[in-house]
Parts: structure tokens; C-alpha cells; sequence
């Protein structure tokens, strides 16, 4: 059962498009991430949803259940749709102490005494912040403050919970650390997540979708593995995978029945789709993206390159390679190293070599070079 | 050697420099005042020699405090203006604090319309002088029986006001309340301003209701701006003198100030100094309760973080009327007043409000023997001129003085924060905004009419007044100052610093530059201030320094309220066309001067 449906949903800000005809469908107990540069109407996406935000336009249903129509004029205010909120800066009230915070929407609820105090350890037992229940959120750190905001959303047990941007303030180990629990939280609770973030790695580690987003447009709603390996256009190429997507700039014509000769000025390959078999005009502009990971640096390899930096970092080196004044970033795997301006041989490995349209930018093929 | 090395040091830093003048200065500007209002309260003075009876002028003595506190007179001297006095200020901070704080929530939080005039015409009763309100309070609702003439009101309608209504408390409490009412809007609409909304959506998410989040989250967070405006507004209006002059007075109406202002200038200068003793008393208390309960563990310090996209409240269908009330309101405020002063300064006989009876006589008349005896127009008169002059020279120098001194007391004062004589220095400096203007100036006129040290008698000299000003409105230079070098990273002036760039160019290039227009805001209060201030150098004055306020009261306590109209319509005009001019070319503000964002 779907649990929450955008249809055409638009948000403008006088001029600016924040949100442009948004069309989604999140189904139950997914982990679902908004995905994009920072000003892409991430958070304005979120915002709309919980119904902090009105939109211009479109509607948006939670449980099959229409919260918001522009049509019909449907408008239901935040604190009847049953979610629960995260908030980028935790906004945890500072004049509340810890269980203060986290038994206030309790309270609402109108439970008694007893049954609040008993919810309000369980969760700080849960989230290991017991010790800190008479703190103020200023005699904390920015982890633990995280947890309570974490604590006072997960109280009144939503069955969706939104997330905007929730690790951003933190340091890179406590965000490891967060990670992981965040994914255990989802198992846990069995509810509905969606996550803000604009950190690829994130996104592509927790979710079982991913939605990205650019400038307000939706770019690709799909699992994060397909993102990866299929992407939608150039733009979600590029702004997936860390190193980037090498990108090469070519011209390309049919050849053999169903193989692409591809021209890039100093290189020349010959791609072969593996998706189905496509026609292109003679001579098309393109683009040919080819992961870091699917450049083999081998002596059985046929194309000549000279090392032009290392970056070993202990389980993987990242190489630059220059090939005939192009620059090539390849994954090595294993702690190894090599001279710079040493001559080595490179290899394409892998089957997910993409080729998009220089123009419209869309993905035309997936595909092996040889 | 060690420790003269360490002097050394310690005085190679201009910061140390500047917070050790200040402390000794202040010290001597501040405290030795205080001491010296202490010490009078304990002394036989001149005009007092009659009472305490077998006495020379000098001695010590107990008969003030004993008949101010403790005889059968008291309560007539003392209890029931302090009474007074307690119920009026009470009443200001309620109304300023309310109508400030509703405003300063329509403003930041909702979807009211006219914004940008609401935030500019919202702050003029506070640029007007606080009396101004109060004179066209006079003009409107003044009765026959008590004010002698009726006001425009009993003129256009027909109906007498009440005594109640027209004198003393409840006209006093509202004036008041909406002359400070823009503090409570600049101090809460700042905090508002920077306060993550995301707080309150938390809350709704949780599903509060729109009342509880106001009573839960809204209120408790702005605490500290209403407590901070509860100090600023209780004080000024418990030192509040020109109002409850024009108000009080005639209905017999007596606080605090007015009753110092007639023992001060009387016969019994005792009295009025252990009133201004009680007074700074009570200043201090608020200023200790405020600080202890800001300095609590519910640090507010996360509510400055930047706040995201605030929603604002959809008002629906009260939006445009609540806008146009609001607007209508502000314009009766702001505007009216001014429209009563030019209709009173036209009119011939006072409560004839008939064409026949204009004159532009109290404006450019020469003139008439049988009307105020002769006294020529406003605008033809040397007397007038010579006032807005001294006005217009004293508000700048003072102006110069506070703006120049708060800056460099801001400067030290952030760099050495936490240290004791950081601490001390500001308290110091803040000091003089809890003195009652009057006894302020009653203390700097005994203090500083005989030769002291190396400086000369000062009596009657227009150096006193400009003195008197400028530690009187050091607070505000200071605050603004303050303020605006928080916001400044220590290593903006660092990074100057390791270039080999001097401590004066560092301050005139690099720190100045930056916070210009807060700066400015130190300027701009202080010079308004005393523009439009009466209390604290009525009793100073002598005819050679006399001011616009001071000439205004005379001609107001002479009934020739037609002049007295007039120059308040001329003093209106200019401090709010000079605030307005400075705001404009510069980006200064009397909200960044009050310690708004
Ligand atoms: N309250 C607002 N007023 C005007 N513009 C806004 C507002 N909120 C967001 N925007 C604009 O909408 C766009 C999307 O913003 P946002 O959703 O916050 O981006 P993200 O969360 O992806 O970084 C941005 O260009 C931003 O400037
Ligand atoms: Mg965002």
C-alpha cells in the first residue's frame, strides 16, 4: 500500500520554481532519500509533506488519505497527518530540559504521568542518553543532542517520520556511527522514513530508494544500485559515485550491426550495448561515463598511460592517469602505490559503461568498451 | 623587575589602556555621584536650615530620612508617590511589553500585510519626545474643569471626559506604555526574528495547539527580550518625569520624580535625594533579578542559530482587518499627535476651535503686549533660536562624547570578556541608565558647582550639560558598541594585527569600517536622546543654555500653550527627520542602538 503519494506537487517562491511537478510514490516501510545539490527543494519537498509548508500547487495523499489538494482546497494542518519531523538543527527546545523534550508530544496525547514516564526511558535507554534526562540541550554535545531530537520524534511512535538533513552537524565519525543506528532505527520501528541529505555516500548507503533531485526537477526515483549503475542522465552520473564518473567527451557512429564506434579526438573505442541495441545519427555528439572502479590498470591492458598523481589512502588508491592528454581517475583496491610518471597499461573491465547524448544528456546505452 | 615587566605588559595593550581609564572615569562619574546622593541625604543643606533647627549648613543629620520615611508627613512625601510611582511603571512595562510584543509577533511570525511601514512608524513614539504624546493627549481629551479649556475631542463631540480619563494615572500609564512600547517590539521582534521557527513547528508537528505553542515554546524563549525590556521600561518609566508633569500634575497626581523635582528645586533637597536614592535602589534590584535569571542553565544560546524558512502564520480572514487596525492605530500614534500640535500653535483663544479664531500670530507674530506678554512668534524670536541652537550643539557634542567613549568601552570590553575589570567596566558604563535623570543632574549641579581638581567650576556653564549627557547616555553608545563587536570575529582584527597593522588603524580601517552602522546606532541614541530630553538638565540650565525642552516646559508651566505646541511640532519635526536622515545615508538604527538584531 502506498503511503504517500505527490501528484504534480509544485512549490514557487515568487519567481523561483523550488519544487517543479513533483510526481512520487513512497511505498510503506521504505527508506526513501531526497537526494541533490543543496538548494534543490529538498527540504521544501519535506516541508510540504509534513504540511509545513503550502503548495502552490498539486496534491499530496499520506495513507490514502488526501492532506493537501491546490484543487480542491484541501489543507490539512501539520499536527493531523500523524508524522513525525526531524529537524536539520535538531530545534530542541532550550528552555526544556532532555525528558521535557522528548515527554512534550506525549503530553499532548494527553497520556498520564505514569505511562509518559515509562515511554520517555525506554527511549532514552534506546538511544543511550539515560544519564542526561535532567540536562538542558545546551549541556550537550551535538551527538547527544541529535539523539534526543531523535528520542522526542520517535515518542509518540509516527508510522512516517521525516528527515532533514539529520547527520549534517555532525563529525565525519560520529556520522558513521549515526548511520548505522539510523538503519537499525528503521528496522526497528518498522515505519516509514524519508531522508533528507545532500551526501551521495549517505544516500546510497541507507536507502532502498533514491530520489534525486535537481534545481526543483526530479532527475531519477529508483533503488540505489540502479542509480548507480543505470543512471537517468549525465547530471545523476556525475553527482553520484566518489571519485566522480570519468566523463569523456565523443563522437559516435553505428558500426557492426549493433556496436557504436566512439571518437574522442586522441582515443578511439568500440562500445558494445548490452541493453538493447540503439540507433544514432552519424557523427552524434556524446558523452561516454566510465567508473573509476572499471579502469584496471594491467599489463595486459592495450591502452598506453603515463601516472599522473597517487592517492593511496590504505584500502584503496585512487589513480590519475593521463592518456594522450586526457585525464583518467582510476579505483585501485589494496594498499598499493605507484610513481608518479611511471607508464602503465589500462583495461575497461566492466559492462556499465554509460553512454549519454551530449545535448539532451539522457543515458542512450549501457555498455563494454573494447 | 618581574612584576614591573608584567605592568609593562599589561599596558602595551591598548585594551588594558582603555578599560582602566574607563573604570577610574566612570568610577569618579558613576559611583562618586552615588556616594555623594548618600552622603546629602545625610546632610543639612542650605534651604534647610530653618527645619533642622539649631543646625549649620553641612552637618550630619537624620531628619530626612526620619521625615521622609518615618513621620506623620510621609505618607503624603513619600509612600503614596512611590506607590505611585510603582503602579505607573508597572503599568508602562504591561502595556509596552504587550503592545510590543503583539506587534513584534504580527510582524516576524504572520502574514500581516504592510510590514516594511508598520516596522518604520511603530518605532517613532519612541523617537518623539515621551511628553509629546502627552501634550496631545492634553489637546484631545483635556477638560474644562480641570485643563480650563476643553480639547478637541469635548469640541468635535460634545461630550465632556472624565477626570479619570483626561489626568493622571490611566493617561500616564498609556503614554508611557506606548512611548516604550517600541523597545519591547525592537528587543522581542530581534529575538523573534533570530529565533528558529523550526521550534514551534516541532511543536505543532507533536500536536500542541497554537495556544499551548505560544505558552510553551514561544513565550518562555523571548523571556529574556521581555525581561530585558521589563528592566529598560521600568526604569525610564519610574524615572519618567515630563509625562506625569503634564498629566499628574493638575489633578495633583504625584510619582517619585515629580515630587523630587519640587523638593530638589525647593526647600528640601534631603528629601529629593533619598527618593533618588530608593529609586537607583530599585534599578539595581531588577537589573541583579534580570541577570540572575538570564544566567541560568537554560542557556538561550541555540536560538540564535540562522533560522531556515519560516512559514508564516496564514491570519485568513482577519489578515486585512487586523492589518488596516493595526495601521490606523500606529497612524493616530505617529501622526495625529503632530496634527494637534499644528492645530494648537494656530488657534488664538485655547478650546475655540472655529475658523475665526486661527492666528499664525504664535508662528511669525511680532508680537501683542496683551497676549503672553509680547513674546514674538517662534519663528522670529532670538530667544527660540538661540534654544534650538544650544539644543542642536549640546545634542552633538554629547552625541560625540557617548558615541566615541562607548565604542572604544565596547571594544575593551569584549576583548578582555569574563575578566573582572571587563565585567566592572560594563556594569559601570551601564550604570547611569538606572539613575533617575533628574537626581542625575541635581548631584552633577552640587558636584560640580565648585572647583574640583583641575576641573573648574562648572555652574551654569554649557560644558556641565554636555558632561551630564554623555555619561547619562554612555549605556546606550556602550550596548550598541557591545553588541556589534560580539558579532565580530576576534581574527578579523588578528589577521590585522599579524601584518604589523597599528592599534589605531586597525580600529579606524579594519573594526570601525565593518560594524559602521551599529556604531553609528551608538551615535544616533544618544543624540536623539538628548535632543528631546527635559528631566535631566532642567534643573542645570541657566538662560544663557537654555534648550528647546526646557523652554517648552516654561512656556507650558506659563499656560502659553500655543508656543509650547509649537516648539514641540518643531522638535518632532527635526529628531525624527534627522533619525530618518542618519538611518537612510547611513544604515544605522535606534533598533541597533537598543540591542536589537
Ligand atoms: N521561505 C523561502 N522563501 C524564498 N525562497 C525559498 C524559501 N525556502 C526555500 N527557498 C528557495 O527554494 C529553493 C529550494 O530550497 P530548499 O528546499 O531549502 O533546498 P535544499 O533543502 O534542497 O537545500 C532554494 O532556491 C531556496 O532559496
Ligand atoms: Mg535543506
Amino acid at each position: 500500500m502506498p503511503e504517500i503519494r505527490l501528484k504534480n506537487l509544485t512549490k514557487r517562491f515568487g519567481k523561483t520554481i523550488a519544487v517543479d511537478n513533483l510526481d512520487l510514490v513512497i511505498q510503506e516501510g521504505e527508506f526513501v532519500t531526497l537526494l541533490g545539490p543543496s538548494g534543490c527543494g529538498k527540504t521544501t519537498t519535506l516541508r510540504m509533506i509534513a504540511g509545513l509548508e503550502t503548495p502552490s500547487e498539486g496534491e499530496i495523499y499520506i495513507d490514502e488519505t488526501c492532506v493537501f489538494s491546490s484543487e480542491e482546497g484541501i489543507d490539512i494542518s501539520p499536527d493531523k497527518r500523524n508524522v513525525g519531523f526531524l529537524f536539520q538543527n535538531y530545534a530542541l527546545w532550550p528552555h526544556m530540559t532532555v525528558y521535557k523534550n522528548i515527554s512534550f508530544g506525549l503530553e499532548n496525547l494527553k497520556w498520564d504521568k505514569k505511562k509518559i514516564k515509562i515511554r520517555v526511558e525506554e527511549l532514552l535507554n534506546m538511544l543511550r542518553i539515560a544519564e542526561y534526562g535532567d540536562r538542558y540541550p545546551s549541556e550537550l554535545s551535538g551527538g547527544q543532542q541529535q539523539r534526543v531530537a531523535i528520542a522526542r520524534t520517535l515518542a509518540t511512535g509516527p508510522k512516517i517520520l521525516f528527515m532533514d538533513e539529520p547527520l549534517s552537524n555532525l563529525d565525519a565519525k560520529l556520522r558513521m556511527e549515526m548511520r548505522t543506528e539510523l538503519k537499525r532505527l528503521h528496522m526497528e520501528t518498522d515505519s516509514t522514513f524519508v531522508y533528507v541529505t545532500h551526501d551521495q555516500l549517505e544516500a546510497m548507503t541507507l536507502s532502498t530508494k533514491i530520489c534525486l533531485l535537481d534545481e526543483g526537477l526530479l532527475q531519477q526515483f529508483a533503488p540505489p544500485l540502479d542509480i548507480y549503475h543505470n543512471p537517468s542522465n549525465h547530471f545523476v552520473a556525475d553527482f553520484v559515485g566518489s571519485p566522480n564518473i570519468n566523463i569523456l567527451e565523443a563522437r559516435g557512429n553505428n558500426v557492426n550491426l549493433d556496436e557504436i564506434k566512439l571518437d574522442s579526438g586522441s582515443l578511439e573505442f568500440l562500445f558494445a550495448p548490452t541493453t538493447s541495441s540503439v540507433n544514432i545519427r552519424s557523427n552524434q555528439k556524446l558523452l561516454l561515463g566510465i567508473r573509476p572502479e572499471d579502469i584496471e590498470i594491467t599489463d595486459k591492458g592495450d591502452i598506453q598511460g603515463k601516472v599522473y598523481s597517487t592517492l593511496p589512502s590504505g584500502m584503496e588508491t585512487i589513480v590519475k592517469i593521463d592518456v594522450n592528454n586526457i585525464i583518467l581517475t582510476c579505483v585501485v583496491f589494496g594498499g598499493v602505490d605507484f610513481e608518479m610518471g611511471t607508464n602503465v597499461k589500462i583495461a575497461f573491465k566492466s559492462e556499465n559503461n554509460v553512454l549519454f547524448d551530449r545535448v539532451s544528456k539522457l543515458n542512450i546505452a549501457s555498455g563494454r568498451l573494447m | 623587575m618581574k612584576y614591573r615587566n608584567k605592568v609593562k605588559a599589561f599596558l602595551k595593550k591598548p585594551q588594558n589602556v582603555i578599560l582602566l581609564s574607563l573604570a577610574f572615569i566612570l568610577v569618579y562619574l558613576t559611583v562618586v555621584p552615588m556616594i555623594t546622593i548618600i552622603l546629602d541625604t545625610f546632610t543639612v543643606h542650605q534651604s534647610e536650615l530653618m527645619r533642622v533647627k539649631g543646625s549649620k549648613v553641612g552637618d550630619l543629620t537624620l531628619y530626612h530620612w526620619g521625615k521622609v520615611l518615618f513621620s506623620s508627613s510621609s505618607k503624603k512625601i513619600f509612600y503614596e508617590p512611590f506607590l505611585n510611582t510603582l503602579i505607573v511603571s508597572l503599568g508602562t512595562c504591561f502595556v509596552a511589553i504587550g503592545l510590543g510584543g503583539l506587534v513584534a509577533w504580527l510582524v516576524t511570525r504572520t502574514n500581516i500585510r504592510f510590514k516594511g511601514i508598520i516596522s518604520t512608524l511603530f518605532i517613532f513614539p519612541y523617537i518623539m519626545p515621551s511628553w509629546t504624546l502627552a501634550m496631545a493627549w492634553l489637546n484631545f481629551f483635556k477638560n474644562s474643569r480641570v485643563g480650563g479649556a476643553p480639547g478637541i475631542f469635548t469640541a468635535l463631540f460634545g461630550i465632556e471626559t472624565a477626570d479619570w480619563f483626561a489626568y493622571g494615572p490611566f493617561p500616564i500609564i498609556v503614554v508611557l506604555g506606548l512611548h516604550y512600547a517600541p523597545f519591547a517590539y525592537i528587543l522581542i521582534g530581534g529575538i523573534l526574528r533570530n529565533m528558529d521557527a523550526n521550534l514551534e513547528e516541532a511543536a505543532l508537528i507533536l500536536k500542541a495547539s497554537r495556544g499551548k505553542i505560544m505558552r510553551k515554546i514561544t513565550i518562555p524563549i523571548v523571556l529574556p527580550a521581555i525581561l530585558s525590556t521589563f528592566l529598560l521600561v521600568f526604569s525610564s518609566a519610574m524615572s519618567a518625569f515630563a509625562v506625569p508633569a503634564f498629566l499628574g500634575t493638575s489633578v495633583r497626581y504625584q510619582v517619585l520624580t515629580t515630587q523630587m523635582f519640587r523638593t530638589l528645586n525647593g526647600l528640601n533637597p534631603g528629601y529629593g535625594y533619598i527618593m533618588a536614592l530608593l529609586m537607583i535602589g530599585i534599578g539595581i534590584l531588577i537589573l541583579g533579578v534580570n541577570q540572575k535569571i538570564i544566567g541560568t542553565r537554560k542557556s538561550f544560546t541555540t536560538i540564535t542559530g540562522k533560522s531556515s524558512n519560516i512559514a508564516y502564520i496564514n491570519l485568513r480572514n482577519f489578515k486585512i482587518p487586523i492589518s488596516v487596525a493595526l495601521i490606523v492605530f500606529i497612524g493616530m500614534v505617529c501622526i495625529l499627535p503632530l496634527v494637534t500640535f499644528a492645530i494648537e500653535s494656530f488657534i488664538m483663544e485655547p478650546g475655540n476651535y472655529s475658523w475665526s479664531n486661527f492666528t499664525t500670530l504664535f508662528w511669525v507674530g511680532e508680537g501683542n503686549p496683551q497676549i503672553a506678554n509680547g513674546e514674538p512668534g517662534i519663528l522670529r524670536n532670538p530667544t527660540i533660536f538661540n534654544g534650538l541652537w544650544n539644543s542642536i550643539r549640546l545634542s552633538i557634542s554629547v552625541a560625540f562624547i557617548a558615541g566615541s567613549v562607548g565604542i572604544l568601552a565596547g571594544y575593551a570590553i569584549v576583548k578582555k570578556k569574563g575578566t573582572r575589570l571587563s565585567t566592572m567596566v560594563n556594569n559601570l558604563a551601564f550604570f547611569p541608565y538606572l539613575m533617575p535623570s533628574m537626581a542625575f543632574g541635581a548631584i552633577y549641579l552640587s558636584m560640580f558647582a565648585i572647583k574640583r581638581g583641575f576641573i573648574p567650576s562648572l555652574y551654569g556653564s554649557f560644558a556641565l550639560l554636555v558632561l551630564v549627557g554623555a555619561v547619562k547616555y554612555l549605556p546606550f553608545a556602550s550596548r550598541a558598541s557591545v553588541g556589534a563587536m560580539h558579532q565580530l570575529s576576534n581574527e578579523i582584527e588578528e589577521a590585522g594585527t599579524i601584518q604589523g597593522i597599528g592599534w589605531t588603524k586597525r580600529m579606524l580601517r579594519i573594526i570601525i569600517p565593518i560594524q559602521k552602522s551599529s556604531f553609528i546606532s551608538g551615535y544616533l541614541l544618544p543624540f536623539i536622546s538628548s535632543m528631546r530630553e527635559l528631566s535631566l538638565f532642567i534643573l542645570l540650565v541657566t538662560p544663557s543654555t537654555r534648550i528647546l525642552t526646557t523652554m517648552l516646559f516654561q512656556y507650558n508651566e506659563k499656560g502659553w500653550s500655543q508656543y509650547a505646541n509649537a516648539i514641540n511640532l518643531l522638535i518632532v519635526l527635526f529628531v525624527v527627520g534627522s533619525s530618518l536622515i542618519v538611518n537612510r545615508v547611513t544604515g544605522a538604527s535606534i533598533d541597533k542602538g537598543i540591542g536589537g538584531h
